[in-house]
């Protein structure tokens, strides 16, 4: 327990976000340590998407504070609501997460080694020679390397989703979010993103992860947290969470769910 | 036979005035029309409402009577300009608005997921449209932009009211002068011809584009 602070990777602190009159967020409170691997779940609608999309600037919050690795990206002004640091400020504070999306985003007129070499090479000046090498691993890993050369469209979703996760990886992000990764993919292609992802966990990586997949949250995560309307209802460690939720609601949702 | 191969020699330099107004506008309307595309979707609100009035005015005049504005109009406030450029500025403002409307729906045809993931990525919005946006969209517009280019090598025909002699102009003074309708016919040949060659050109282009389909 010694020095909580230097592990926390990630701390929102009383976030609250709105679209229009909808309030999908109304105070929300939860931090990331150091290879924590924190599932999200809860019904459509809960504003869990919402919650993943405001840590990394997709969206932006109305009133709260968001800090990365201890550096705040938006803290509330003296009128209450979140200002954010500038556009530069905001991509070398947030250069050290990655995203995985529910619908891959890969970029479809690039193979998938050029998918990987892009953000390196363009973003952080490095040279091919030098990046491709790490790249190669990146796709060993994800076991996607005999498709170096292929273009997105020509694979299938659960090999795209993998690409997507080695794509992140290539920055060498330090924390990881997934918003709903498997959510487009066909039952049968699920299992080998949730592989790849449980191996992220393995090695310790920070993930935050907004999912469906039950037996994920179970087995994988280190953390679990259920929202609904916009509030986190219940969150414990998953062994606790899972075999003795406290919550009517959560009680409900978890029925549902099996 | 002597006199048909006069007449196609005076028709070949009427074409070469034809290429020459085709091949300068089309090089300069298009990255006109990119940039022109870009400032109609800037968070700029002023950039974003002169391009749209800029394409209003465009596309809602005729190009004839653009082109005598610039010939005829343009010298009355003191604006000289040699034949050749009065043509070709007139050419380059049309052409770069309707380039601009066409590059404008390829980009916002593109996904908020490609923005999204060059964001998280780290990349800037410059490098998000010329890496990610822009080579995307260029496959999306090919269609609309080949329509676009073979009504431009007819419209060069226009120039005919500017006294320049294009390929139409020199097909009508030999045919007033010969009463002999076979200028007509050949300069449609001609005219065939140079589209033939830009479908054919367009089509491969739109294969070289397709390697990354489904």
């Amino acid at each position: 327990m010694q020095n909580m602070t230097n592990n926390i990777m990630l701390k929102m602190t009383d976030i609250h976000k709105s679209f229009g009159e909808l309030e999908v967020l109304k105070g929300i409170d939860f931090s990331v340590a150091k290879g924590d691997v924190l599932a999200i779940i809860g019904p459509s609608g809960s504003g869990k998407s919402t919650m993943l999309r405001c840590i990394n600037r997709l969206e932006e919050i109305d009133s709260g504070k968001i800090e990365i690795m201890g550096r705040a990206l938006a803290e509330n002004g003296a009128d209450g609501r979140a200002e954010y640091v500038d556009e530069a400020k905001s991509r070398e504070i947030l250069a050290c997460t990655g995203m995985v999306f529910q619908q891959f985003n890969l970029f479809p007129h690039m193979t998938v080694m050029e998918n990987l070499l892009e953000a390196p090479v363009q973003v952080k000046k490095r040279s091919v020679e030098e990046v491709r090498p790490e790249a190669e691993e990146l796709l060993r890993k994800v076991g996607l390397f005999d498709k170096r050369d292929a273009y997105p469209g020509r694979l299938s979703g659960g090999q795209q989703q993998r690409v997507a996760i080695a794509r992140a990886l290539a920055m060498k992000p330090e924390i990881m979010l997934f918003d709903e990764p498997t959510s487009a993919l066909d039952p049968e292609l699920t299992g080998e993103v949730l592989k790849t992802m449980r191996e992220l966990a393995q090695e310790h990586m920070t993930m935050v992860v907004v999912t469906h997949e039950m037996a994920f949250a179970r087995e994988a995560a280190s953390h679990v947290m259920f929202m609904a309307d916009g509030v986190i209802v219940e969150q414990g460690q998953p062994e606790e969470f899972f075999a003795h939720p406290k919550q009517e609601r959560t009680v409900a949702f978890l029925q549902n769910m099996l | 036979m002597d006199n048909l191969l006069h007449t196609i020699t005076l028709m070949l330099e009427g074409t070469q005035v034809t290429l020459e107004i085709f091949c300068i506008t089309l090089v300069l309307s298009l990255p006109i029309g990119l940039l022109a595309a870009l400032g109609r979707i800037s968070s700029l609100k002023p950039l974003r409402l002169l391009m749209e009035f800029y394409v209003w005015i465009m596309r809602g005049t005729p190009l004839m009577l653009q082109l005598l504005f610039v010939y005829f109009a343009l010298p009355m406030v003191g604006i000289m300009l040699p034949d050749i450029a009065a043509a070709l500025l007139a050419f380059v403002l049309n052409y770069a608005a309707y380039f601009a409307e066409i590059f404008r729906a390829g980009i916002q045809a593109i996904g908020r997921g490609q923005y999204e993931a060059a964001k998280t990525l780290g990349m800037t919005y410059p490098q998000t449209m010329r890496r990610i946006i822009i080579p995307q969209m260029i496959r999306h517009v090919l269609p609309p932009i080949s329509n676009e280019t073979i009504n431009l090598v007819k419209d060069t025909s226009l120039i005919y009211i500017l006294a320049m002699n294009d390929l139409l102009r020199v097909a009508r003074t030999i045919v007033q002068r010969e009463f002999d309708m076979t200028p007509f016919v050949i300069a449609g040949v001609f005219y065939l011809v140079m589209t033939f060659v830009l479908t054919w050109a367009f089509k491969k282009l739109e294969a070289h584009y397709a390697k990354y389909d489904q």
